[in-house]
């Protein structure tokens, strides 16, 4: 199986705190890796650290068998790691489909003088059609001209994951999707995490509360506690093992 | 649909056209009558100048979303350049009468239109140096930083060391005009005119972005610094375009010109106008200009019926105006165009947002005259 993402003994400390503590994570080719544990653990640190916002303290981490530690955040979403946010992050004043547009703006090569006097009328077309196409995907096209703050709850954690989509990834990060979400609306999103897998094969490291999404959906879970890795394996495992219920699930 | 969209750039483009010819219809009337017009040219000179400045400012505030206050430093830039190199070479001994000329410059003079690419490209260039380090920082700390290099060109062109090429504190004279209102015109529309179209680019999307939410920005690929450097250098590149279009304006000019007060009134008709709004920035270089000339009677002294009124001296006129402003930012706290634009569109819409809220409003009077029986 090919891994995509492999983070070998990564640490982070800030201050006195260890946040991360020799973590080990492999995430494979398509497949959906859950990251559970209490508030506090370093869930999101760890995605920090992927997406290059946060620099290791020491330990590796590897975008499909190569380093990416020290690189940018812009560069390692064009080396195809695409996230969402715990809180939702979108470019809230500008409308859905120009949301989408811009993700789209790193896979076409125009500089500012050929944008501007409006020669990459080429690659715009590209752009556009691509932003469309993926809007029609998600169901969202029919919004296509609100702004995207506008939108309720629900839709605006689509058009986040729509945007992530349109970066082209091959690994998608998701920080809790399902926060504030009600059951009706937590089951519609465990079907499209697993049907944008599918569609476009994606590998997905998702950290969520949920458990009945995570044990619906993930191959296999990593438990964090403290920064430090306490248990790893599939959902039934973690489900019935102690640790892990008198750590997080409780009895 | 596509028939929908085609009538409208029909109508669009017809709308367009009349809107051209108006215009030059009113510029070749002013420009006719100009001894009569001189008044109204050179308001409307002014105020196409600062509007340029306005959009250019509006670039990097209104639309990457960082607050720089460096305008008056690149518009002097700007500003000197094309008047060290645009003054004729014959004027110059009495224009350097008391320091000399430095000999590198003293016989160079340059076409008009070089040389303000030239003022442009040198304030770009200061800008390109500083934003390395400044754009690093946030919010208010890139004010601060701004603000202290305007001041510090500033001081660099008025220092003893900078006597034979800037003519230190007594300023350059005998800066050659413009012809004629066209010139300005049409110099302030290509400006606007392309940074309009950098706007709605693919790269005008991505200042947006920034400006919306940088973390975001950057987890779809955007170069935070690259496209921060972009706006800034562009938008300064067209600030010292400004400046020296100010210059030719204004014949002579020295340090005192570009004091921090010149940055604030180009703040306020961003402010007025409509953060984000190219053409609130454009309306409110229009008001606030005309504006400032309007107000002046209320700094003559008034007599009404014999009886001098007490508060007609100069430097009401500001606080008169400085009243009104207060009042517009209560009122339209978000500028006059609040992020908009005047699209021909937007009017329609407009009108027709109007029409439905009377009909509305008519409706619940309607209701209650009916209640009231």
């Amino acid at each position: 199986m090919k891994e995509v993402l492999k983070l070998t003994n990564l640490s982070i400390i800030f201050g006195g705190l260890v946040a991360i503590d020799d973590l080990n994570l492999t995430v494979n080719d398509n497949e959906i890796v859950a990251l559970i544990g209490p508030n506090g653990a370093g869930k999101t640190t760890c995605f920090n650290l992927i997406t290059g916002i946060y620099k290791p303290t020491t330990g590796n981490i590897a975008l499909n068998r190569q380093t990416i530690v020290g690189k940018r955040p812009d560069e390692i979403t064009k080396l195809g790691i695409a996230r969402t946010f715990q809180n939702i992050r979108l470019f809230s004043e500008l409308s859905v489909f120009d949301n989408v547009l811009i993700a789209d703006h790193l896979r076409v090569n125009d500089n500012v003088f050929t944008a501007t006097t409006r020669l990459n009328f080429k690659q715009e077309k590209f752009m556009r059609e691509q932003a469309e196409q993926l809007l029609e995907e998600q169901g969202l096209i029919h919004l296509k001209d609100e702004k995207a703050k506008n939108l309720p709850y629900g839709l605006q954690r689509k058009l986040e994951i729509a945007r992530a989509l349109a970066t082209k990834p091959s690994l998608l990060l998701l920080d809790e999707p399902a926060a504030g979400m009600n059951p009706q609306e937590t089951m519609e999103l465990t079907s499209l995490i697993d049907n944008i897998r599918h569609k476009y094969n994606l590998s997905i490291l998702v950290i969520e509360h949920h458990m009945d999404l995570i044990m619906n959906i993930s191959d296999r879970i990593y438990v964090l506690n403290f920064g430090k890795l306490l248990k790893t394996g599939t959902p039934t495992e973690i489900q019935n093992d102690k640790d892990v219920i008198s750590a997080y699930l409780g009895e | 649909m596509n028939n929908n969209v085609k009538i409208k750039n029909i109508r669009n483009l017809i709308i367009s056209l009349i809107l051209i010819l108006a215009t030059f219809a009113i510029l070749s009337f002013l420009d006719s009558n100009s001894d009569e017009m001189g008044y109204a040219i050179s308001i409307i000179e002014r105020s196409l100048i600062f509007a340029v400045v306005a959009v250019s400012m509006n670039l990097v505030n209104g639309f990457t979303g960082l607050f720089s206050l460096g305008q008056a430093g690149f518009m002097a830039i700007g500003a000197y350049v094309t008047a060290i190199f645009t003054i004729p070479i014959a004027k110059r001994p009495s224009v350097y009468y008391i320091n000399g000329i430095n000999e590198l410059i003293a016989n160079i003079e340059i076409p008009i239109p070089v040389a303000l690419i030239l003022g442009g490209l040198v304030a770009a260039g200061f800008a390109a140096l500083i934003g390395i380090p400044v754009l690093r920082l946030k919010s208010d700390y890139l004010a601060i930083a701004t603000l202290g290099f305007a001041e510090i060109i500033r001081a660099i062109i008025a220092s003893p060391m900078m006597d034979k090429i800037t003519n230190g504190s007594y300023g350059l004279k005998g800066i050659p005009a413009f012809n004629n209102i066209y010139e300005v015109f049409i110099l302030s529309f290509i400006c606007i005119s392309l940074m309009v179209l950098l706007i709605n680019s693919s790269y005008g999307r991505a200042f947006m972005a920034i400006r919306e939410n940088e973390i975001a920005a950057e987890s779809v690929g955007i170069n935070l610094f690259k496209m921060k450097e972009l706006s800034f250098v562009i938008s300064s590149f067209f600030t010292g375009v400004g400046g020296g279009m100010l210059a030719m304006f204004m014949r002579s000019i020295d340090s005192k010109t570009f004091q921090l007060s010149l940055t604030y009134d180009i703040l306020l008709i961003v402010i007025l106008g409509g953060i984000g709004s190219v053409s609130g920035s454009i309306l409110g270089a229009f008001i606030i200009t005309a504006g400032k000339e309007l107000l002046r009677f209320f700094d003559e002294p008034l007599t009404i019926g014999g009886v001098n009124i007490p508060l007609f001296k100069p430097g009401l006129r500001m606080v008169v105006f400085s009243i009104l402003l207060m009042l517009i930012v209560l009122f339209w706290n978000k500028g006059l165009m609040g992020g908009h634009e005047i699209t021909y569109d937007n009017i329609g819409k407009f009108f027709k947002n109007l029409q439905s809220k009377l009909r509305l409003k008519q409706a619940s009077n309607n209701k209650q005259t009916i209640k009231e029986r």
